[in-house]
């Protein structure tokens, strides 16, 4: 588990390019959301809700975002409980937006 | 993921000379371009990397959504009362997102407005007032007044029969105020008195006066904030470790936590306005008026509800404004009335217990006025409720630090001396120790809901006795009931007062003292 290993500097970068990718990802999730902001039918029945879910998605993935920024440059690893509650809540939010 | 440090690919591909990856290489070329690291603002302790030093900042975090959202409402709205509520209709139904954007709206601003509650409070509790904040507290006051500025103004420009009928209320209270203050505000909200030109003020003051008033104070406080810094803990700085009294910057530290923070708050506020989607009222009209009774918002309920206490009424309004505004100027002037040079919420028992006793009074009050509509509070029932209220809070304070910071280190002191129980332990039983703040959190639980149920015990027994006299139908069950649990309340209160003196001697020494006697 890299969260409870000691920093090295090996641990560094190895967490760093781990948040490459985890930011990568919640970018791609970033960009589909903003993709289906864009799509939905805005007078459609329950686009509202829709429209809002996915907004909160957009906003979720740019909390994580920084959360893994921060966590890489100050402390040198990244927690793995925020990761796993936020995952879980977008898609939570996928799935009640869908 | 790979974990094994020493079996991954190269890793050169992805790093520079000095092995700095793409997130670090990516953020000093911005910091290059940008000078973000230069800086600029004084960079805050580690401590403050936590939600409560932050909530004035959620509170303007929702003050700029609500910019946005208003800035795309006065698109559509047009502020006459002929077509205010039609407008504000076309806004729900015909326009894109339209009630999602009126409920966030207002949710933001209920947000804004509990925020800033809630950092009033945290501030005075934790006595961020002291020297040399002062001012930062007088601003952070007036701002929580224009806060409330904004809920009073905004919430008449839909027109609703609710909105008018509450702001109509609100406007009659002002006249009350004493005379040059009820002069001021009648010609700043009302004017000429015709609806027009009341809605117009209103618009006028929610969109430009009240912004730009709060912009100019937010300035002034986080130069404040600025030139004094994040205000320390109570317990003092010395108190934390090392790593959390590290300096670090606002840039990027501080700033992405706030991000953090505003991209949560604001999907809570979407995720909310999904479940609870705001609905229009009916249009107002005088005819209308006459059948509805006026309630304000929430923020405004307990002010609502202290003037439907009968000895209030008959005082007259201006008695009763008199003692909510005296709240406000001692909420206000308080860095000024409590000069005590400690900060520490141990040494601050009576402040800490007034501010306890505001905010239960405060909720009390409100969900009271919210339940009681129209209906005026006699005195008795007041004192009782209020002064119940009161007593209770003081008695939780009290056990509090008794528990909390007194009484049960008492316990432990008499422990450690041995005279009490470990050392008669025989070896052969193993005794695990209870942390000795769990068990001053459990003492003080159980004697708080012991209180509760009496105060509940004894209001049901007269309830039983006066049902008795009345002859109601199965009113001896009930009263019996009621007995039997005060009863239970009486004994289990007794029992835990003895635990208690079993450690301290305190109840048997005050016995002696008034030589009732007691068996050793």
């Amino acid at each position: 588990m890299i969260a409870e290993q000691p920093v090295t500097d090996k641990n560094i970068i190895v967490t760093e390019r781990m948040g490459v990718r985890i930011v990568s990802l919640l970018l791609l999730v970033a960009i589909i959301s903003v993709f289906v902001l864009w799509s939905v039918n805005p007078v459609g029945s329950g686009s509202e809700s829709t429209f809002a879910l996915f907004l909160a998605v957009d906003l979720v993935s740019v909390a994580m975002i920084s959360y893994v920024e921060r966590a890489v440059a100050r402390e040198g690893r990244i927690g793995k409980a925020p990761l796993v509650a936020g995952c879980l809540f977008i898609l939570f939010l996928v799935v009640a937006g869908i | 993921m790979s974990e094994t440090t020493t079996e991954g690919p190269p890793l050169e591909d992805k790093t520079d000379r000095k092995g700095n990856g793409i997130m670090v290489r990516a953020m000093a070329w911005f910091d290059s371009r940008l000078g973000l690291s230069h800086q600029m603002l004084r960079p805050a302790p580690q401590y403050s990397i936590n939600p409560f030093y932050w909530l004035g900042a959620l509170a303007t975090v929702a003050f700029v959504i609500q910019g946005v959202t208003g800035v795309i409402m006065m698109l559509y709205y047009v502020p006459s009362p002929t077509q205010a509520y039609a407008t504000t209709r076309y806004i729900f139904q015909s326009v894109s997102y339209g009630t999602f954007l009126e409920t966030i709206h207002l949710y933001t601003a209920y947000a804004m407005i509990m925020l800033a509650f809630m950092h009033l409070m945290r501030g005075y509790f934790v006595s961020v007032q002291k020297k040399p904040r002062e001012l930062m507290w007088v601003t952070g006051m007036v701002m929580g007044f224009v806060t409330l500025g904004f809920g009073f103004t905004g919430y008449l420009l839909p027109w609703t029969i609710v909105s008018k009928s509450a702001t109509d209320v609100g406007i009659g209270m002002m006249g009350a105020l004493p005379q040059p203050l009820a002069s001021f505000l009648t010609f700043l909200i009302v004017g000429s008195g015709s609806d027009a030109g009341e809605l117009l003020r209103f618009f006028d003051l929610h969109v430009v006066v009240l912004p730009a008033v709060l912009l100019v104070l937010l300035v002034v406080k986080m130069y404040m904030l600025e030139t004094h810094g994040v205000s320390e803990p109570t317990s003092g700085i010395e108190s934390l470790p090392p790593k959390k009294r590290k300096l670090i910057p606002i840039f990027p530290d501080v700033s992405f936590y706030l991000v953090e923070l505003a991209a949560l708050f604001g999907s809570a506020v979407i995720i909310i306005s999904v479940i609870f989607p705001l609905a229009l009222q009916p249009e107002y009209s005088a005819s209308l008026a006459g059948q509805y009774v006026a309630q304000p918002d929430w923020y405004f309920l307990w002010v609502y509800q202290i003037l439907k206490i009968a000895a209030f009424e008959q005082a007259g309004l201006p008695v009763a404004l008199s003692v909510v505004t005296l709240v406000f100027i001692a909420l206000v002037l308080l860095p000024f009335i409590d000069r005590g040079k400690t900060r520490s919420i141990r040494d601050r028992m009576v402040y800490v217990t007034l501010g306890g006793i505001f905010v239960a009074e405060v909720a009390v009050l409100a969900v009271w006025g919210y339940l009681t509509p129209g209906i005026a509070m006699p005195d008795e029932t007041a004192g009782l409720v209020l002064g119940g209220t009161a007593l209770l809070v003081t008695l939780g304070s009290v056990l509090a630090y008794r528990a909390v910071f007194g009484g049960l280190r008492g316990i432990a002191k008499n422990r450690g001396r041995g005279g009490a129980t470990v050392a008669q332990t025989p070896s052969s039983v193993t005794i695990r120790p209870v942390p000795l703040r769990s068990a001053a959190l459990w003492t003080l639980g159980i004697f708080v809901c012991l209180l509760v149920a009496g105060a509940f015990f004894i209001g049901g027994s007269i309830n039983g006795v006066i049902a008795l006299r009345l002859g109601a139908p199965a009113a001896f069950q009930s009263f019996a009931v009621s007995l039997a649990g005060l009863s239970f309340a009486v004994v289990g209160t007794m029992f835990l007062l003895y635990r208690l003196d079993l450690g301290t001697g305190s109840i048997r020494r005050r016995i002696r003292a008034f030589e009732l006697g007691w068996r050793e």
